[in-house]
């Protein structure tokens, strides 16, 4: 081959082609991640744009109505508080105790210790209306517990933020590297003092960030809720755990369910608030990461 | 009431143990120098006895009370008028039960108010019975733990020992949810499947439990129509959006995207991810469904409906982009750097490589993700109530109404409840199949993704 193959004007013509193929895909990536923020700009603008007018101090303090401008989302954020307090006080010790456990005291290679860990991770991706379905059965029709309460509502919750926990605090656990545990072990302490007074100390700030997510997640589901029958017409905040309620997610189903237009804007404004709940939280558990995340 | 005092004693009383059997275990501490445990670990296992022991009895007798109670009131004269079928006689001791609690509740009937006073009687006197056994439990339970207070007990291995109960109980909490979840689908099914047979429920293709009854029960319980449109929706409209631009995403922003334009788009993509369903059901019914009815409209259809499986389908899939995305994240991350550097250094350009080395290598990874984006995709219930609709139908066009499993579970609890028909039963049943499709995606996926791990590594 005398002549050069790659400078005859074929060779450049096809190189051209394979560059702009080049140039067409990485800007099909990009238009891809660009169309799937615009949408969600799109929902944001939307609610803001509905629901920013409708947010005063009446909207905040007051509970559910039959008439758009009284009605308000107090009622619905306290029954949200009382249902999420449930929901903490059971999965947060339950989830840690069990990823304690497992990462560090279950005896490895025995058949039921992976069933529980086949089962947690299965508990994890179950779709969140079989816990409400569990929940029905179990704490309404067995049980006997009231109805449309945020006990029933956090038991319900609690049950599926408790996967999510145990897989966190396993992470966080394995995290903290071996050595803090030799030194706390060759200097005399048990294996549970070894644990509870120098692994999970240090592992706590990554079990904290798992469980606020957790929460998050549970603080914006309504299927289950829907099924334990959390979408009775709540005129007065609830007074405590046991009388009937309803949360923020499922006020803005029901407003959302209004045939009066003047609901758009209840329902555009309830969302307002629950995302701004939603934002402070996560951006809690990002402040805690990275304040407290200490590279090993 | 009384037992929230009870408890709060009993926990009282633990307290005052802790710090008692500390205090006397410092005693046996000084000048003598060494002892087995250290002196809070001797308050705490006096508190774990106090405690546990009077726990345990509260536990019990909260489950026998009301037996003793019941029985108590149909002792008395006013209970002889009581009717004899199980049904009525139980609603009428509910009632009283409710107005022995709460004075001003009103009774159905007159008999109700009857049974409220021995009712409230019998339930003084066994709360107060009650009460005295959990007080007599945590007494007894601290004097045990008392006796073995000496300097050589070995308390610090016993506390340990309750620790690891708790850590395993706290574990075992997960196999019991999931035991849980089957044996309630599996019974209220099986109450269901003893009225419809099964065959015609999965095999039936027409659906409507609002009239069904009587013997053409068969008839009206077919779950077809409910399957194809949790699957059109779930697992082809959703994943027409979601794979492409998850997919792309992924690409763009693991090959592409410089580290700093990672760093911040790739959070907000997860927003997506965190954005509560509910909110994405009223977006789907407030925007996205009247302009594609309107567009259906231009395209000449008749009275396009403003629900459709397009709406529902679309915004579904929006939801499950940033899942496909860290995904596919995961399996392009894992296939090993030497073969796209083989690749390029062969003289091929990025988007090539891409294509024809990286995306087959990664394939597994990415086909599991996709699975989980569909099993939670078919999972999903709040976009679809807001937006699909409730005909049952068996349709291929995007724009009509349809139906899903999990609109129908909502349907079918939320109405009236008369439990045991079998309108609310076959939501449970419903529910099986929902729970046994998703799992068996999950397992699958897992494996994949295991087993393609493992491969490059």
């Amino acid at each position: 081959m005398t002549d050069a193959g790659w400078q005859s004007p074929e060779f450049a013509r096809r190189l051209a082609k394979r560059h702009a193929a080049e140039r067409r895909f990485k800007w099909l990536g990009f238009s891809a991640i660009a169309l799937s923020l615009a949408f969600l700009a799109l929902l944001l603008f939307i609610m803001l744009r509905n629901g920013l007018g409708g947010i005063d101090w009446q909207f905040l303090s007051g509970s559910d109505s039959t008439s758009a401008n009284v009605a308000g989302v107090w009622g619905a954020t306290k029954g949200s508080l009382l249902t999420m307090l449930v929901t903490l006080l059971l999965s947060f010790p339950m989830g840690v105790l069990a990823a304690v456990y497992l990462e560090e005291f279950a005896p490895k290679n025995r058949r039921w210790v992976e069933w529980v860990e086949v089962s947690i991770n299965n508990l994890a991706a179950v779709p969140s209306i079989i816990f409400g379905l569990l929940g029905l059965a179990v704490f309404i029709n067995t049980l006997g517990f009231p109805r449309s309460s945020p006990l029933v509502g956090g038991l319900t919750l609690a049950l599926m933020t408790m996967p999510v926990i145990v897989i966190s605090g396993r992470n966080a656990i394995k995290a903290v590297p071996p050595s803090i545990r030799d030194a706390a072990l060759a200097i005399g302490a048990s294996k549970v003092q070894t644990v509870f007074h120098h692994v999970l100390p240090l592992a706590l700030p990554g079990i904290l960030t798992g469980t606020i997510i957790g929460m998050a997640r549970a603080l914006g589901e309504t299927a289950p809720l829907l099924m334990i029958g959390m979408r009775a017409f709540v005129a007065t905040p609830p007074g405590g755990i046991t009388d009937p309620s309803s949360v923020l997610p499922m006020q803005i189903f029901l407003w959302s369910d209004e045939i009066d237009k003047a609901f758009v804007q209840n329902t555009s404004a309830a969302i307002i608030v629950l995302l701004v709940f939603l934002l402070a939280m996560n951006g809690l558990a990002i402040y805690l990461r990275n304040k407290f995340e200490v590279r090993w | 009431m009384i037992f929230t005092a009870v408890l709060l004693a009993v926990f009282g009383l633990g307290l005052v143990g802790w710090f008692a059997a500390r205090a006397r275990a410092r005693l046996l501490y000084t000048g003598r120098g060494s002892m087995h445990s250290m002196p809070g670990y001797h308050g705490w296992h006096m508190a774990l006895w106090i405690v546990a022991p009077a726990l345990l009895a509260w536990g019990v007798w909260s489950a026998i009370m009301p037996g003793l109670v019941e029985s108590a009131v149909l002792a008395d004269p006013a209970a002889a008028q009581l009717p004899p079928d199980a049904m009525n006689r139980a609603a009428i001791l509910a009632d009283a039960n409710a107005i022995a609690s709460n004075p001003d509740a009103v009774a159905f009937n007159p008999l109700s108010n009857a049974l409220a006073e021995p009712m409230r009687a019998a339930q003084q006197r066994f709360g107060l019975i009650g009460s005295l056994l959990v007080v007599i439990a945590a007494l007894a339970g601290g004097g045990y733990g008392f006796t073995k207070l000496r300097a050589g007990f070995p308390a610090r291995t016993q506390v340990e020992r309750a620790v690891l109960g708790l850590l395993l109980t706290a574990s075992l909490m997960a196999i019991l949810t999931t035991f849980g979840i089957v044996a309630s689908l599996v019974f209220e099914a099986g109450l269901f499947f003893r009225d419809v047979s099964p065959i015609a429920f999965l095999t039936g293709t027409h659906w409507a439990p609002g009239n069904a009854a009587g013997a053409d029960l068969d008839e009206n319980f077919g779950a077809v129509p409910l399957f194809w449109g949790t699957i059109y929706i779930g697992a082809v409209i959703a994943m027409l959006v979601a794979i492409p631009l998850g997919l792309m995403s992924a690409i763009y922003l693991t090959q592409y995207a410089s580290g700093r334009i990672r760093k911040i788009l790739k959070p907000i993509l997860e927003i997506l991810a965190g954005i509560p369903t509910v909110v994405y059901g009223y977006f789907a019914a407030l925007t996205v469904a009247p302009i594609i009815r309107d567009f259906a409209g231009s395209m000449g259809m008749a009275n396009p409906s403003t629900e459709s499986a397009l709406a529902a389908g679309l915004v579904m899939g929006v939801m499950i982009i940033p899942f496909v995305s860290s995904m596919a994240d995961d399996a392009l991350a894992a296939v090993p750097r030497a073969m796209s550097d083989g690749s390029l250094a062969l003289g091929a350009t990025k988007s090539e490589t891409i294509k024809k080395v990286l995306l087959p290598a990664a394939l597994p990874g990415i086909v599991a993700g996709v699975m989980l984006a569909i099993s939670r995709a078919i999972g999903e219930t709040m976009i679809v109530v807001m937006a699909a609709g409730a005909a049952a139908r068996l349709s291929v066009n995007p724009f009509d109404s349809m139906t899903t499993v999990t609109y129908q579970i909502v349907q079918l609890l939320t109405g009236d409840q008369e439990f045991n028909s079998p309108k609310t039963l076959s939501a449970f049943a419903l529910g099986l199949v929902l729970f046994i499709v998703t799992l068996i995606l999950n397992i699958i996926a897992l494996r994949v993704v295991k087993r393609f791990r493992e491969a490059y590594d």
